[in-house]
């Protein structure tokens, strides 16, 4: 389906939705191209390659609310299903919040979301991308006897989305990734890994080297463990996991869950609450970056909005109905249904990881969390973690089987050194960063 | 949904260069669904998807291919991209296939053919709200939703099988949130099933609501939890999350075939304390994990894992069983028809013990009961887990004492089971909707556990 004839069913859909008795509407066509293929050892274990086809609809009668989703686009079906959500909106409440947006558009400018040669190439390369990895990471150390596999996947997205307030427009995408599992094995003790990166171009890929280097290292940095002792130190969270960190802190700073009370962030606007280096950002206009579009889920404009400004709160990420409710102006952050990232980054500092290592006397080295436990109605923050003991400014025995737990504000206030290693590989993404004192529970 | 003869054609074309095995998943779904937020109906959500998975399994590789374009045309492409896999592989000949309908009885209702009058779902949910609210001047906000779910799948295979399944599924959940002085806590409680929403008319949502308000108002006034090494006691029902993560997924037959389990190649073998028995169930009438016929075809199974201790087998899709020389136990399961089927549990239980849960209280000199979790995660390999407590006390000297909030217990899966020191006979599955993610799809299950007694176990918390 071309960009056109996604726009035409998008618009088509209002207007069906309208005959059908609805007041405003929105409907967003999503058309994704996905290949996928999965190197095992030697062998190709798994090869996918679709289409897929979502409708998603957006009705406010009055107020009242009702979304409809279908993969049936057929007219026939979508008359059916259309009708059922117009006399679903009669059992919703009057939200006077509730309403399309005022103003839609798109971001001005070239956002280099669509590499022709990615959206173009051979699938037989891209299996051979895929055994490459595999034999790369299989390789990399005598230790790696096993794997749960190594991918090569990419995906072109058409998104057209058209509202009953006249506007409609479109954008095409590509997105590649790649990752590997190794599997380790030491004196009896197996030890799994995983790595991956993602990028919109293929030129700004991690290589298969790369990937299969930093897999294989995860796989085998961590044999002989220890559990630590139980103690309060500092701790660095590696780049990934600091993502991490920064996506429980975006549910605390999305107004959805200020809205209603969830974010331990509902009453900070313009408190300090982060040292001076923590600056963070939501930008939904960084060229050819992955958490880029030219318009919101609904519409609207993307932009940049800095969010933490030298530890000071300066605002939440609002879609249009939140917005409203709570008397702000949306920050493009409409996933369609919610609230969504665009780039929700960390700004970086200056020193490497390596240096932010060397810096610290006695501390902890977090590469790896486990568990999702995120109160960001509290901000506690506790984790199950690896990683490795720090002393004298040096990596000195791997750990795991500990926790690792605080609160998000003191974690925040705590931040004193922020790596250079930013990477923009998702749409939450962090440099490496130091928190003066946490607590680390182990015997 | 599609004509008969669709599907053996579509099985012709995905052999076309042979292959072990190939199947045909066609599926529709509809899903109607109400919110409740701030004291009224929020939002309403209808949702149909239907489309069709093709796969052509060649050894241990698979082809796959989806479209939610129902034209033959359309079908006929996926089916050939799906047979790329076996380009160039043995077992080139082509072959006639004769699909013979399979009758399995149900263990749901097979009649129901579209969701409730939708004032029933927003009486549910207003009910829930009031009592919530009514508990205890100290809820300020009350969340609450319900989805009523029918999911039919037509399942044709290579060998011939071909099956229909109509599943219904309700799921409703209401979130209390308590304030006091300047702390803030939050209580879910849910429930539901492969049933409808006549479940609750014998299952009021009051008490569920009074429930998830009794957890907030529990949790505001509790303290932080304790860091360290101390004894758990886990609690029925809620508690077979730790089954689930810890043992569970290590069992499922992807890990074990590729020997990337710890529990690889270990059958037979003792693996955990003597009073540890589990199984998973695909067959109990109504429940979420239960599955009439599995996303294979295959009709669900009542399956010994773990015996007195000892592992007796694997849970088994039919690829992975092929491969290991055996059968499906009925374990093929997938989140739509966008993924290839993998492994996973249904309702996954340890049966009763003998101890009564005041003599496993009364023996814990100083411990954490974990009375409920709220999510929890492993890692296959190793068996490292985490899972975070929704519901915790600490126990002193035999006796419940005070509410803790915001525990984390970390562990080691196979560490753990050899540490159970006793066994509660009051084992009950948790009355609350699970969700088990593995490899990006989600799945229902169920998860049910007596009060169990753990040696020791590191907690996480924040005070010493």
């Amino acid at each position: 389906m071309t960009q056109d004839e996604a726009l035409e069913l998008a618009r088509d859909t209002v207007a069906r939705a309208q005959r059908a008795g609805a007041g405003d509407v929105e409907a967003t066509l999503s058309v994704t191209r996905r290949f996928h293929a999965e190197a095992r050892d030697t062998t190709i274990s798994k090869l996918e390659g679709s289409t897929g086809r979502s409708l998603h609809v957006r009705i406010f009668n009055g107020g009242r609310r009702v979304t409809l989703s279908t993969s049936d686009l057929s007219p026939e079906s979508l008359d059916r299903v259309l009708r059922d959500a117009v006399a679903q909106s009669e059992f919703v409440e009057r939200d006077p919040f509730a309403e399309l947006p005022d103003a839609c558009g798109r971001f001005q400018g070239d956002l280099d979301l669509y590499d022709r040669a990615l959206a173009e190439r051979d699938d037989a390369r891209k299996v051979d991308d895929a055994l490459a990895l595999e034999r790369l990471v299989r390789a990399a150390d005598a230790r790696i006897v096993n794997s749960s596999g190594s991918q090569y996947a990419d995906a072109v997205t058409t998104v057209a989305l058209a509202n009953s307030r006249g506007f409609a427009d479109a954008y095409l995408s590509t997105r590649a990734s790649r990752s590997s599992g190794p599997v380790a094995e030491d004196a009896g003790v197996k030890r799994t890994a995983h790595y991956g990166t993602a990028a919109r171009h293929e030129r700004e890929l991690e290589s298969n080297e790369v990937v299969a280097g930093l897999a294989a290292r995860r796989a085998v940095e961590m044999f002989g463990a220890r559990k630590p002792a139980t103690m309060r130190v500092p701790v660095i969270f590696e780049r990934d996991i600091a993502a991490s960190v920064l996506a429980d802190l975006f549910a605390a700073v999305s107004a959805s869950n200020v809205a209603v009370g969830n974010s331990f962030l509902a009453e900070a606007i313009g408190e300090r609450i982060g040292s001076d280096l923590v600056t963070i950002v939501d930008d939904g206009t960084l060229a050819g970056r992955l958490g880029s579009s030219p318009f919101d889920g609904e519409g609207v404009p993307t932009r940049r909005t800095p969010v933490f400004e030298r530890g000071v709160l300066r605002t939440f990420l609002y879609d249009t109905y939140y917005a409203r409710k709570l008397g702000a102006r949306t920050t493009g952050n409409s996933t369609g249904g919610g609230i969504g990232a665009n780039t929700f980054y960390l700004e970086p500092g200056t020193h490497s990881l390596e240096e932010l290592i060397a810096s610290t006397p006695r501390g902890v080295f977090v590469l790896d969390t486990i568990g999702f436990a995120t109160e960001h109605a509290t901000g506690t923050y506790s984790r199950g973690a690896r990683g490795f003991m720090i002393e004298n400014g040096e990596l000195t025995y791997p750990i795991d089987e500990f926790t690792v737990a605080g609160h998000f504000g003191e974690m925040l206030a705590a931040v004193d050194a922020i790596g250079n290693d930013l990477r923009f590989d998702g749409s939450v993404v962090s440099p490496s960063f130091r928190v003066g004192e946490m607590t680390i529970s182990g015997n | 949904m599609l004509d008969l003869e669709y599907y053996d054609r579509i099985l012709a074309r995905a052999l076309r260069f042979g292959g072990d095995y190939a199947d045909v998943f066609c599926e529709r779904r509809r899903a109607y669904a109400f919110r409740l937020q701030d004291g009224t109906i929020h939002e309403g959500t209808t949702v149909l998807t239907q489309g069709v998975g093709i796969r052509v399994v060649v050894g241990e590789s698979a082809g796959y291919a989806y479209s939610d374009d129902l034209s033959l045309d359309a079908l006929l492409r996926a089916a050939e991209s799906a047979s790329l896999i076996a380009r160039g592989a043995p077992n080139g000949a082509q072959r006639q296939i004769d699909l013979t309908t399979m009758n399995v009885p149900p263990l749901y209702d097979q009649e129901r053919t579209d969701h409730a009058a939708a004032a029933r779902y927003v009486a549910l949910l207003e009910r829930a709200d009031s009592a919530a609210r009514a508990y205890d001047t100290r809820i300020v906000a009350v969340n609450a939703h319900v989805t009523d779910e029918l999911q039919d799948v037509w399942i044709a295979t290579s060998d011939g099988r071909f099956v229909h399944d109509h599943r219904p599924m309700i799921a409703f959940g209401v979130q209390a949130v308590a304030t006091a002085q300047r702390e803030r806590a939050s209580g879910y409680v849910g429930d539901g099933g492969r049933t409808s929403i006549a479940y609750f008319d014998a299952h009021a949502p009051d008490e569920l609501a009074r429930d998830a308000a009794r957890i907030a108002v529990t949790n505001v006034e509790a303290r932080p939890a304790p860091a360290g090494e101390m004894e758990m006691v886990v609690g029925a029902g809620g508690g077979g999350v730790l089954l689930h993560e810890a043992v569970g997924h290590g069992l499922e037959s992807d890990f074990n075939r590729r020997g990337t389990s710890l529990y690889s190649g270990r059958v037979g073998e003792r693996v955990a304390s003597e009073l540890v028995t589990i199984y998973d169930d695909g067959n109990l009438p109504e429940e979420r994990g239960s599955i009439t016929v599995d996303d294979e075809g295959v009709p669900g199974q009542h399956k010994v894992l773990v015996e007195n201790g000892v592992l007796r087998g694997y849970m088994q899709d039919t690829l992975n069983a092929r491969l290991m020389g055996t059968t499906s136990t009925g374990s093929g399961r997938r989140q739509s028809f966008r993924f290839l089927p993998q492994p996973r549990m249904c309702n996954t239980y340890m049966p009763n013990g003998t101890a009564t849960v005041e003599e496993i209280i009364a023996s814990t000199k100083r411990g954490l009961y974990a009375k409920s979790f709220s999510g929890g995660q492993v890692e296959i390999s190793k068996g490292d887990f985490v899972f975070m407590v929704a519901e915790g006390y600490l126990i002193e000297n035999g006796k419940i004492t005070t509410p803790i909030k915001n525990a984390t217990i970390v562990g080691n899966g196979p560490d753990v089971m050899t540490k159970v020191t006793a066994v509660g006979n009051d084992s009950r599955l948790a009355r609350r909707h699970y969700t088990c993610g593995k490899g990006g799809q989600h799945v229902p299950v169920g998860v049910g556990m007596p009060t169990v007694k753990i040696g020791s176990i590191t907690v996480g918390g924040t005070q010493e």
